[in-house]
């Protein structure tokens, strides 16, 4: 046993103390912030230039009730359709639009004519602005009384709210669009370091297979015992990695972000925490003039939780290592069985088939968390890691989280037992390329 | 006592046959030498000794036990390519293969530092490995090995890359070495060092064991009868006075007017009346049997004129 400790302190201190990984470990959750914060900076300061449309309205019921916004600008304009086509012929931001005589009737009779690409946000801006008109027009034909009136009426809005439904807690208020976003980034989290520091280990015990230090090695130490401590120096690694990783994002969910955001939604973000009524935060505040989106407050309201960050990180934490573990076990006895790292490709498809698997079953959680595939999925320890990583922030008992963390860890003392006959029987092979029947019969010897 | 017994060793690979029903016993505290031509299957048979590699048969017993895993902690060797971490720094992988061995962090410091002044290496310490020549990264590890003070040391090749005035220290510490009592193995190619450290040798050949025993013994049993006289003051030409005696391979005179001969005996036949003769006849200086060294012996054996 102190063996493997001296082995874990060796694989942990040449790692941990390089260059590469301090960096890394520090420059991740910054890029990471830079990207999730980069859609919000482009809307923010790249915005779009406002485009000029000349408005020629042959049939005089559009032009006038066009709305002009942010981004396009209508000007009814009383000419020909070539004349207004020539007149700006240099101005990339200038168009026409172009409206037939008889558009109530035929729907189709409008044109837009550019200088330069329009793009599919203005045309939809556009048609629905002219679909709408032509209804209300169409409408008045009938003659209906106060029509106005009525309309007004029969216009809805409707903004959905999320309850998560949780036996343990009250419900509260969830966004599962934030939900199933930090699920896809928990996964993918999981998944690069399953696959990254998975092929560490493989490439490290290839690495000393050729150098010889296995000959010195196994002459002191217990195969098994090289093994695991690869196994779990490197786990120590990655485990170092993701903690600084967590207590960086906890920092910025509940230090950076709050100071950084308009106060007065910090104030109804926390409302939200303590339990408070969305509909009637939003109400209170329309009344005093602020608009509030339900939808951002709700996702603010889950990322800014230090405790559910905590719980999310916590099982994170457990994932990872488990589902690192069982990789890494296998790895290591790929790693041990060749020579080099390219005849290890044909062993390894057997490591990356589930992780693959695994992914694409992450990707069905963005459509459907609950459908039977990714619950299955979610407990079969080679796919578990991931696919319950991207389960989790939707919101499961925690029973579930149990049994699967309990079957991924039996399983990793399983594959390291049998990795470790395949390893022993692996290091002292030179010169044989083994295919995967043979690493069966080794696990028989 | 042996300390080692591997009998009957067979290994094939599946290209060739590495090892074909091979002996050899290893007296305890006896410097052991492993000779043959490349390929031979010396680096085989450490290797099957050290349980790296399994032998298809045969079975290697450590102090007449069939040997096991826990044996083999107790064995420092030396593989032929160097065994370190590229990347780790000289004195930190020194103490971390110390500590592997069962020596305290403080303990293998302490060892470390003697070792490292003897060699006067001290300022390779914070050195990394990939930056050492072959002959540096060797003396490493030659020292980690014997760090711990094993009580029986296999070095494969344990010379090459070495200059002659660190093969010459290398010497020195393998006879210190058996001379507290411990046994050492090793496989060679330089005979000079099997005449002047081995006790014992095994000669391997395509395989097989072609020759066994004690260095000496061995010498000694394949002389052929050469002897060279010295002498100076010839009162008759020698030449003469012996040639019904023995056959006279050479005879030569130099400058200083000292002659030399060199002659063959019959088999069993005494050479007293010959000493006798020269003697009368001339002022003996020496009087030597040429024993042939190992040199020849190897070359002789692996051409099958032994």
């Amino acid at each position: 046993m102190n063996n493997i400790g001296i082995i874990i302190g060796r694989e942990y201190k040449e790692r941990v103390y390089k260059k590469s990984f301090i960096i890394t470990t520090i420059l991740m959750p910054v890029l990471l912030l830079l990207l999730s914060a980069a859609p919000a900076l482009i809307m923010r300061y790249g915005g779009t230039t406002k485009r000029n449309f000349a408005v020629i309205d042959k049939s005089g019921i559009i032009a006038s009730k066009l709305v002009s916004d942010d981004e396009v600008e209508f000007t009814p304009l009383e000419s020909s359709l070539q004349d207004a086509l020539a007149a700006n012929y240099e101005d990339d931001n200038y168009g026409v639009l172009y409206i037939g005589e008889n558009i109530l009737t035929d729907t189709n009779d409008a044109k837009l004519y550019t200088n330069s690409s329009s793009s599919v946000t203005i045309e939809a801006n556009i048609s629905k602005q002219i679909e709408k008109i032509i209804e209300t027009e169409r409408l008045k034909q009938y003659n209906i009384e106060n029509l106005d009136k009525i309309l007004e009426q029969v216009k809805a809005s409707v903004h959905l709210t999320t309850f998560r439904n949780e036996k343990e807690k009250e419900s509260t208020a969830s966004s599962s669009a934030a939900a199933s976003v930090v699920g896809m980034i928990l996964g993918f989290i999981l998944y690069f370091f399953l696959v990254i520091y998975g092929s560490i280990v493989m490439t490290s015990v290839i690495e000393e297979k050729n150098s010889r230090v296995l000959d010195v090695m196994i002459s002191t130490v217990k195969p098994f015992q090289m093994m695991m401590g690869k196994i779990l120096g490197v786990a120590a690694v990655a485990a170092t990695q993701i903690i600084i990783w967590g207590a960086i994002i906890v920092l910025i969910a509940s230090v950076v972000i709050p100071s950084i955001m308009p106060s007065d939604l910090m104030e109804n973000v926390k409302a939200v925490q303590g339990g408070a009524d969305i509909q009637a935060l939003v109400a209170q505040s329309g009344a005093q003039g602020i608009e509030i989106d339900t939808s951002m407050l709700t996702a603010m309201a889950s990322i800014t939780d230090t405790g559910y960050i905590t719980m999310i990180l916590t099982t994170l934490f457990l994932f990872l290592i488990g589902g690192f573990l069982l990789y890494a076990a296998l790895y290591a006895a790929i790693g041990a069985s060749v020579d080099q790292a390219q005849d290890a490709q044909q062993l390894t498809i057997v490591i990356t088939a589930p992780i693959i698997v695994a992914f694409v079953v992450l990707m069905m959680i963005m459509q459907d968390p609950n459908s039977q595939i990714v619950y299955w999925c979610s407990f079969i320890p080679f796919t578990s890691p991931i696919v319950m990583m991207g389960r989790i922030p939707v919101g499961i008992p925690t029973s579930e989280i149990i049994t699967s963390l309990v079957l991924l860890y039996v399983t990793f003392i399983a594959a390291v037992w049998l990795s470790g006959k395949i390893y022993k029987i692996g290091v002292s092979m030179h010169g044989v390329k083994p295919s995967l029947k043979d690493l069966w019969r080794w696990l028989h010897y | 006592m042996n300390i080692i017994r591997a009998e009957h060793i067979t290994k094939r690979f599946t290209a060739h046959t590495a090892l074909d029903d091979v002996t050899v016993e290893i007296p305890q505290g006896s410097v052991y030498g492993l000779l043959g031509p490349n390929g031979a299957g010396k680096t085989t048979l450490i290797r099957i000794i050290n349980r790296i590699t399994m032998p298809d048969s045969g079975h290697v017993f450590f102090h007449d036990k069939e040997m096991t895993q826990d044996d083999v902690y107790r064995i420092g060797y030396l593989p032929e390519e160097r065994g370190l971490y590229r990347k780790m720094k000289v004195g930190e992988q020194a103490i971390f293969l110390a500590r592997l061995k069962g020596l305290s962090r403080h303990e293998s410091l302490v060892r470390l530092k003697k070792w490292f002044n003897k060699f006067s290496i001290e300022d390779w310490w914070d050195k990394k490995v990939e930056d050492l020549s072959k002959g540096m990264a060797q003396k490493i590890q030659f020292i980690v090995t014997i760090l711990h003070e094993p009580k029986l040391l296999i070095f494969d090749e344990p010379f090459s890359g070495f200059d002659p005035i660190n093969a010459n220290l290398l010497k020195e510490e393998i006879l210190g070495l058996r001379d507290k009592g411990a046994t050492v193995i090793f496989s060679t190619h330089n005979m000079s060092s099997v005449e002047e450290i081995c006790d014992h040798i095994t000669l391997i050949n395509l395989s097989k064991n072609i020759l066994s025993g004690n260095v000496d013994e061995i010498r000694h049993s394949h002389g052929n009868n050469i002897f060279t006289i010295q002498y100076r003051n010839a009162e008759k030409d020698l030449k003469e006075v012996l040639q019904n005696k023995c056959e006279i391979l050479e005879c030569s005179t130099d400058i200083m007017g000292q002659g030399l001969m060199k002659i063959h005996i019959e088999n069993d036949s005494d050479i007293r009346p010959i000493i006798s003769l020269a003697n009368e006849n001339s002022e003996i200086r020496s009087f030597t049997e040429i024993i042939p060294s190992m040199n020849d012996i190897f070359i002789r054996a692996v051409n099958g004129t032994l």
